[in-house]
């Protein structure tokens, strides 16, 4: 419950809208208990003129109020007018103060997450953080929203028709009010219990949707075991169940359906029984009785909604404390910039010692890596899958922080540039060829979207695009879908390659970028880099010989450790890994080209 | 090329699995189709309505006990007005008599039966209109289940597994909700007709006077629906490319890091979060304001009755209790017209999910069975025969080109080849899951097309890559609900195929409860298990897919010996992708791109130096323990 406490300063700058809502709400009470006043007045003024069988001879008509018909009717219209106005604007004000505070709460989500690393995403993966996005956000507006409402209808209601009822008749009043207890315990019990149920059928129906997955992704193996009878018998299980526990809420639920008028009707006896006898002995007038039943309505009604109430504040809690998880969280990579460093990176690299160990995990990724990259150099990385590649390639441009070790980059250690420095003049492609839903000339100038359409051509160009792209009715225009699914996996590569590219930095990282590229564009592009990326440092990781023979150096990783390094024919020489991977490849020929492509 | 197509092919155009449907609004067929499974729940049906009724009278003369027998009766001492009581007055008269009690006690004793006859009549109504529905939607679901069970691998191949799942669980949903709907519409419109007889006969002018406000709620909530449905489309698409979006920008972070953008990202994010707040804040004008007015509609009408009923009164037209009822039952009036408003939309969208079922209980592809299936012997021999067997799954890429090999009984035959060279859908085409032309295959020299497929697959025992692990226990999947399997045949089984040492050190042994898909297994162990199926149903035939996913070598080596054990005695058609495996082999086909194109000894194959050769040094995995240099 604490966690709601922390919600207050999003909801400071709401406050007179907040405070204006709960004035109306007073108001718009004020005058609904006002009309059901005029009502029994009108009642009153109706026994009055009503002449009764035995009244035959005529008694002059005295009015109990000194209003005539018509005034009480317009004055319960005015009421009703008045009340509706204020209802309307006061369930506004406060509905769009939950509106504003999940606005607000959306963008802090949004500018938490963008600070956010590796580390973060393994922790609270994209699904949950979508999750807290919708419906935990979702679930505060509700809070503020409609459990403000709850809570002001709850404390207004009983506080007007009680004192209205005192007024009326104290004894009456008393006689009703010890019932309220026992419905507000039934009615918080109930919602307990429909909470509970309905837990247990998001589970049936949940078993039913994994078994009804299960089964139909299976449903070759079941198919071929001829199990399909054995199969729907077992359905029929989950079906029953889910049945079961769907029934079981819908009867708990009509209980309460049940339940809850019998406890008004009760009330009503109450009134019957004894205020039909005040009402006999002149104590009471008929249009006391009738308001007496109208109160009784608005006092009953907040209370079958007390039980929502609770749950909505203490699921909102819950919702509070895993979005407050996110603002909380420090941003992973620190920006300190030491300010001594040269304004122009030259791309000279000096690795010494490093290590790296992913948090939560005892086993190094990277041990002891000792590399001295020249300025303009090009380096060729190969290893197993695992064997840290990716790793070291995002220490280069710090989307994982340095461990243990150094690394220099043109003499200064890389966490004193400023990260947006690094990150413009290091330019990395990432092994997972992501593509943003949008144009494809807005994917290759993601950096920059004001670009020339003509440099983007020269980049596509570059990554062997072009015709690709002159193929596209709409060219340049042509929408990739959501993470590129309308380009082959080919396709997709080369748009990013092209993205990296139009950049023309003084660093460019490649972390597996031809894998789906065939081998003969490969060289095309790779020939074409080769003049582009003169005097420019050039990392590139690839599994393919083909690949990496262009390259000045070699390294080959295994297990965190370089295990050899040095220019192809070197390599070669040496007898090792490399040479091991080399004959495989080339001995394969073109039938094992797949194969090859997978090593 | 055609006459070898599958049969199915050209009689359903998948896509339409997934189109929008007629989108019909109003589809009376449709619910004329649901009564099928309703019907043998009527009895509930038929009580269920009868207690409404029960239920609704009840609740009106409770309201008719307060204003004619307590006001007029009671308390103004009127007996002889002409508006009805529905008896009641005499009623009292009469337990006055009886009981020697005060009229008004003998009223509170009726309003105390009429209550509690509401609150048994109601909940009882709602559990049997319930229970009824319930019942019908989960045979429904059954039948549908049972229908989607029997398509065939063509129907799966085409059709994604999400959407057949929204069909057995969302669709059938929005069914209920049309279903219950309707129920509770008639709960709300029996009181109504039942309030508005009395209300008739009690003053027909002011009735009338009152039903004026009906439209106006109608209207009122047509012309709210008709406003809102643009604003809260709005309000959808907007939500949902804010979600969009963040989704995006989450699964591409880095990038957006790497290429600077996080400013740019956020001025965009924003601009769509206030557009989203903007549709919202409209949206919740139009609620506010409609939900204000229905609440305020009954609350006119008090002003209304007052202002006539005063008239009425003094002309003796009314009674004072007459007036009262008409306060009381303004809600009766007004709560169906605002709910129907509102059921409306619910009913659309059934209908929507309604033609979605049908239209997958309707489908009607499958294998085509033989229309008189030949028996196969109670033991087979064993051979497999394909004969020039041709196959494609769409004209444009054939599969599998004139290939033709004989399995004699008992040989285990190794087929190697890339992705895609047409392995599987050897397989596929032995298990008769697509239709293919008589002549092609045979067992035991009888024509695949002449058996029916659940007899041939009973006797071809199928190990896949993915294999399925059923929900139940350990034995429970090694028995596959065959009643022939005894517990002792499943654990000798086991022990037989190396399984029983990991199944013993399990907590319950072999009751052992299993998840689906057997997550609490590990690979090597659910390969295990799936040879023990086989062994325990003891088929003439195996066929096995070899899993690529690398198994730690203990475990591997207990796989190959398990393997073994299971090959014994059986014809075996193996896809290997072990190099232990195809040298245990008798023979070993190479097929390329859907051809033969090697069939030898795994020695003459290498002697050879063809494709196999070159195979063998590149993709197989020595399971000796040594690693290639650089595996996947």
């Amino acid at each position: 419950m604490k966690s709601l406490l922390r919600l207050l300063p999003f909801l400071t700058q709401y406050r007179n809208q907040i405070l204006a809502g709960f004035v109306a709400f007073f108001a718009s009470r004020f005058f609904e208990i006002s009309s059901y006043f005029l009502v029994s007045m009108g009642i009153d003024e109706i026994a009055a003129t009503y002449s009764g069988p035995l009244a035959e001879d005529l008694v002059p008509i005295v009015s109990p109020s000194g209003y005539s018909i018509l005034e009480i009717s317009l004055a319960i219209i005015v009421c009703v007018s008045l009340r509706f106005v204020f209802v309307v604007f006061a369930r506004r004000a406060i509905r769009r103060a939950g509106i504003g505070v999940s606005y607000d709460l959306r963008q802090r989500l949004y500018a938490a997450v963008q600070l956010q690393g590796t580390d973060f995403f393994s922790r609270i993966g994209v699904g949950d953080i979508m999750t807290r996005a919708i419906q935990d956000i979702a679930l505060v507006q509700r809070l503020i929203a409609f459990g403000m409402i709850f809570f002001v209808i709850m404390t207004y209601a009983p506080l007007f028709a009680v004192s209205a009822m005192l007024y009326k008749s104290p004894t009456l009043t008393l006689l009703i009010i010890p019932l309220l207890p026992v419905i507000f315990i039934y009615a918080y019990r109930t919602t307990k219990q429909l909470a509970e149920t309905s837990r247990a059928v998001q589970e049936r129906l949940s078993d039913l949707s994994a078994h009804t997955q299960e089964n139909l992704s299976g449903i070759r193996t079941v198919q071929a075991q001829a199990q399909e009878e054995n199969e729907i018998k077992r359905f029929w299980k989950t079906n029953d169940q889910y049945a079961q526990a769907f029934y079981d809420q819908a009867r708990i639920n009509s209980l309460m359906m049940a339940w809850m008028p019998l406890f008004a009707s009760f009330s009503q006896l109450t009134i019957i029984l004894y205020g039909g006898y005040q009402v006999m002995n002149g104590q009471m007038t008929v249009g006391d009785l009738v308001f007496f039943f109208a109160c009784l309505n608005m006092l009953l009604q907040p209370i079958r909604m007390a039980g929502m109430f609770v749950t909505i504040v203490q699921r909102a809690a819950v919702a509070t404390n895993r979005l407050f998880e996110i603002f909380d969280s420090e941003p992973e990579i620190e920006d300190k910039p030491s300010l001594k460093t040269p304004a122009i990176i030259r791309g000279e690299f000096e690795l010494k010692q490093l290590s790296y160990t992913y948090p939560r995990s005892n086993e190094p990724v990277l041990r002891d890596i000792n590399l001295h990259i020249r300025a303009g150099e090009s380096i060729a990385i190969v290893g197993r899958v695992g064997s840290g590649k990716s790793t070291l390639l995002k220490q280069f441009t710090r989307l994982l922080d340095i461990g243990e070790g150094q690394l220099l980059l043109d003499g200064h250690d890389i966490r004193d540039y400023p990260l947006s420095q690094l990150r413009s003049q290091i330019a990395q492609i990432l092994q997972d060829p992501f593509l943003f839903g949008e144009p494809l000339r807005s994917n290759i100038s993601y950096d920059d979207p004001e670009r020339a359409l003509e440099v983007i051509w020269d980049s596509a160009e570059a990554a062997a695009l072009r015709s690709t792209i002159e193929g596209f009715p709409a060219r340049m225009e042509t929408m990739v879908g959501e993470r590129g699914v309308m380009l082959s996996g080919g396709q997709k590569q080369r748009t990013t390659l092209a993205r990296g590219l139009i950049r023309n930095a003084q660093v460019l990282i490649l972390d597996d970028c031809f894998s789906s590229v065939d081998t003969e564009t490969e060289e095309h592009i790779l020939t074409r880099l080769k003049t582009m990326r003169k005097n420019k440092t050039t990392i590139i990781v690839s599994h393919r010989v083909s690949t990496l023979r262009h390259a000045d150096r070699i390294i080959v990783l295994d297990e965190g450790r370089i295990a050899e390094i040095g220019t192809h024919q070197e390599l070669l020489r040496k007898q090792g890994l490399y040479a091991d991977l080399e004959r495989v490849q080339t001995e394969g020929g073109s039938f094992t080209d797949r194969a090859a492509g997978e090593i | 090329m055609t006459d070898q197509m599958p049969l199915t092919e050209d009689d359903h155009d998948h896509a339409m699995f997934d189109a929008e449907l007629s989108g019909a609004v109003l589809n009376l067929h449709l619910l004329g189709r649901v009564v099928r499974w309703l019907k043998p729940y009527r009895s509930g049906l038929v009580v269920s309505a009868i207690l409404i009724l029960v239920a609704s009278c009840s609740a009106v003369i409770m309201e008719v006990v307060i204003s004619r027998v307590l006001v007029d009766y009671i308390i103004v001492g009127e007996t002889d007005s002409p508006m009805p009581d529905l008896g009641m007055i005499e009623l009292t008269q009469w337990l006055e008599a009886q009981l020697g009690v005060e009229a008004i006690y003998a009223a509170g004793l009726i309003f105390l039966v009429l209550m509690l006859v509401v609150a048994v009549t109601g909940h009882l109504h709602r559990l049997l209109l319930v229970g009824a529905i319930v019942n019908a939607l989960r045979d429904l679901r059954q039948d549908l289940f049972a229908h989607m069970e029997t398509r065939p691998s063509s129907f799966y191949d085409k059709v994604p597994v999400g959407r057949i799942m929204t069909r057995v669980t969302n669709d059938v949903e929005a069914l209920y909700e049309m279903l219950r709907g309707m129920g509770s519409l008639i709960g709300e419109f029996v009181p109504f007709f039942v309030a508005l007889t009395i209300m008739l006969s009690t003053s027909v002018e002011l009735t009338l006077i009152l039903l004026l406000l009906v439209p106006v709620v109608g209207l009122a909530t047509y012309f709210f629906r008709g406003a809102t449905r643009e604003v809260f489309r709005l309000v959808r698409n907007s939500v949902s490319s804010l979600n969009q979006n963040l989704q995006e920008n989450l699964s591409g972070m880095q990038v957006v890091q790497l290429s600077q953008r996080e400013q740019r990202n956020f001025e965009e994010y924003t601009d769509i979060n206030k557009s989203n707040r903007r549709y919202e804040y409209r949206s919740i004008n139009l609620a506010t304001v409609y939900g204000a007015f229905t609440d305020s509609l009954s609350a006119i009408g008090l002003g209304i009755i007052i202002w006539y009923g005063a008239g009425e009164v003094i002309q003796q037209e009314m009674s004072l209790g007459g007036v009262i009822l008409f306060t009381r039952f303004m809600n009766m009036l007004f709560t169906p017209v605002v709910l129907l408003g509102e059921q409306l939309n619910v009913l659309f969208r059934a209908m929507a999910s309604g033609e979605r079922i049908f239209q997958a209980l309707d489908w009607d592809e499958q294998i085509h069975e033989p229309a008189n299936p030949k028996q196969l012997p109670d033991r087979l021999q064993g051979k497999v025969e394909f004969r020039h067997v041709n196959f494609a799954y769409s004209p444009e890429t054939p599969i599998l080109k004139d290939v033709s090999v004989t399995i004699a009984g008992g040989e285990k035959l190794a087929i190697v080849g890339a992705t895609g060279s047409g392995k599987s859908t050897m397989i596929r085409l032995l298990g008769r899951f697509y239709d293919f032309d008589r002549g092609m295959i045979f067992l035991d020299d009888v024509d695949l097309n002449d058996l029916h497929s659940h007899d041939l697959r009973s006797r071809i025992g199928v190990v896949l890559q993915d294999f399925h692990i059923f929900s139940g226990t350990i034995l429970d999947n090694i028995a596959l609900g065959n009643p022939g399997i005894s517990r002792e045949r499943s654990i000798e089984a086991a022990k037989t195929v190396n399984a029983h040492g990991f199944i013993s050190r399990l907590p319950l042994g072999y009751d052992t409860p299993l998840v689906e898909r057997g997550s609490n297994l590990s690979q090597g162990q659910r390969q295990l298990l799936a040879f023990a199926r086989v062994l325990a149903a003891d088929p003439e035939i195996l066929v096995l897919d070899e899993a690529t996913a690398s198994i730690d070598t203990e475990t591997e080596l207990l796989i190959q010996d398990g393997l073994r054990k299971l090959m014994t005695g059986r014809t075996s058609i193996l896809i290997a992708h072990r190099l232990q495996t195809v040298q245990e082999a008798d023979r070993v086909m190479v097929l390329h791109h859907g051809v033969v194109a090697e069939i030898g000894t795994h020695e003459e194959l290498l002697a050879s130096k063809g494709l196999y050769y070159t195979l063998h040094e590149l993709q197989f995995q020595d399971v000796s323990g040594e690693e290639s240099p650089f595996p996947d």
